[in-house]
């Protein structure tokens, strides 16, 4: 009786293909930085959205795939390192009208438990920026890539509540205040136990 | 004044888009201007997005002007020795290649300085380029040459359409002016 064995082959696939199975399901979690991979961020400005990017970051990340709950997720940004293919733009953004970097050096992300969104997961925790702490919210997928964790992922943020953009930078007109974040990491296995 | 060229002068459509981007150029180079002595800020952010959503708009009524040139050719010029026929194609045919060029070229620049152009704010230009220093820089060089082409050419033909006017009286720049019918 070869059909049954075929019905019962097939539907094996199709649940594995539901559930996104035949990935390997990562785990631990890991460490990287920019070497390892490219956080980038678009705005708008007078009606076109450009992109720009972040030369320097840290990100520490604790997972557990049975476990999301339990995660964590770090990450630092040195904001001096914001690189937008014009040295004249990047000089402003620095300046105390934007990232204020000479004051405030880093923006930092930290959230903790992961909810499973789709096939992948949301991560709400609180980003610090310009030494503004408000609520945001990372959405990241994992796949595993030999010894290599790809975690890649986006965040849609507001500047302003941040005070990012002050003065004639405030008004919304030439300047948006969306901001989309774009991570796309391949995080190395974290030593053992190194977690704080 | 009919639409299309009749044989003494060019019809409305024509004329309308001749002084609409003489109009507009001016504006045009005018705010380039403004926008290149000002120091990197809102202001100067401002003036670009202006100059190139005003660059797009010429851009269109090129495409446009081009292709009503194509389907609707132009009245006779009147007598006038071959030289002054050949200066007045060439220098035609420049403006043309200009009213593409400059646009492009500014276009392509935006791209490379990553600042992308938009059309008043409403709709976003796709980037042919990615940003690159040197190739902004180069293009850079190119529309600012073009510019000042296009501003030589400009006064020649101004003079040379006020030549015929007024020193030959060969009625030439009635054929580009809405009043009196010869």
């Amino acid at each position: 009786m070869a059909y049954p064995l075929i019905a019962r082959i097939l539907l094996a696939g199709l649940a594995c293909a539901a559930a996104g199975a035949p990935r390997a399901p990562p785990a631990g979690g890991g460490e990287g930085d920019q070497r390892v991979g490219s956080l980038r961020f678009t705005a708008i400005q007078a009606g076109a959205k450009f992109t720009g990017a972040f030369r320097r970051f840290e990100v520490r990340f604790e997972f557990d795939v049975k476990n999301p709950g339990q995660g964590r997720l770090h990450v630092i940004v040195p904001t001096a390192s914001v690189d937008t293919a014009d040295p004249e733009r990047d000089q402003i953004i620095r300046s105390a009208d934007f990232f204020w970097t000479e004051k405030y050096a880093d923006a930092v992300f930290h959230a903790e438990g992961f909810e499973p969104d789709g096939r992948g997961f949301l991560a709400r925790g609180e980003l610090t920026l310009r030494g503004i702490t408000r609520p945001a919210t990372a959405r990241f997928e994992l796949k595993q890539s030999g010894k290599r964790l790809a975690m890649k992922g986006t965040a849609q943020l507001r500047r302003l509540p941040f005070g990012i953009g002050q003065g004639e930078w405030e008004s919304t007109e030439w300047i948006g205040d969306e901001v989309g974040v774009l991570f796309d990491l391949k995080l190395r296995p974290a030593p053992a136990a190194a977690s704080p | 004044m009919p639409a299309r060229n009749t044989a003494v002068r060019y019809g409305f459509v024509a004329q309308g888009l001749h002084w609409l981007i003489v109009v507009l150029l001016m504006v045009q180079v005018t705010l380039g201007k403004i926008a290149d002595e000002l120091p990197l800020g809102l202001e100067r952010l401002v003036m670009m997005a202006r100059h190139k959503s005003v660059g797009i708009t010429i851009l269109g009524l090129a495409v446009i002007r081009l292709g009503w040139r194509l389907f609707n050719r132009p009245p006779p010029p009147p007598p006038m020795p071959a030289w002054q026929l050949t200066a007045a194609r060439l220098t035609h045919g420049a403006f043309y290649v200009l009213l593409f060029a400059l646009p492009v070229t500014g276009w392509l620049m935006s791209s490379a300085a990553n600042y992308p152009a938009s059309w008043f704010g409403l709709v976003q230009l796709p980037d042919f380029v990615a940003p690159d220093e040197g190739l902004e820089h180069l293009l850079e060089e190119i529309h600012e040459t073009l510019v000042k082409v296009l501003i030589v050419l400009a006064i020649v033909h101004v003079l040379a359409a006020l030549k015929h006017q007024f020193i030959d009286r060969d009625g030439l720049l009635l054929r580009m002016l809405p009043w009196r019918t010869r």
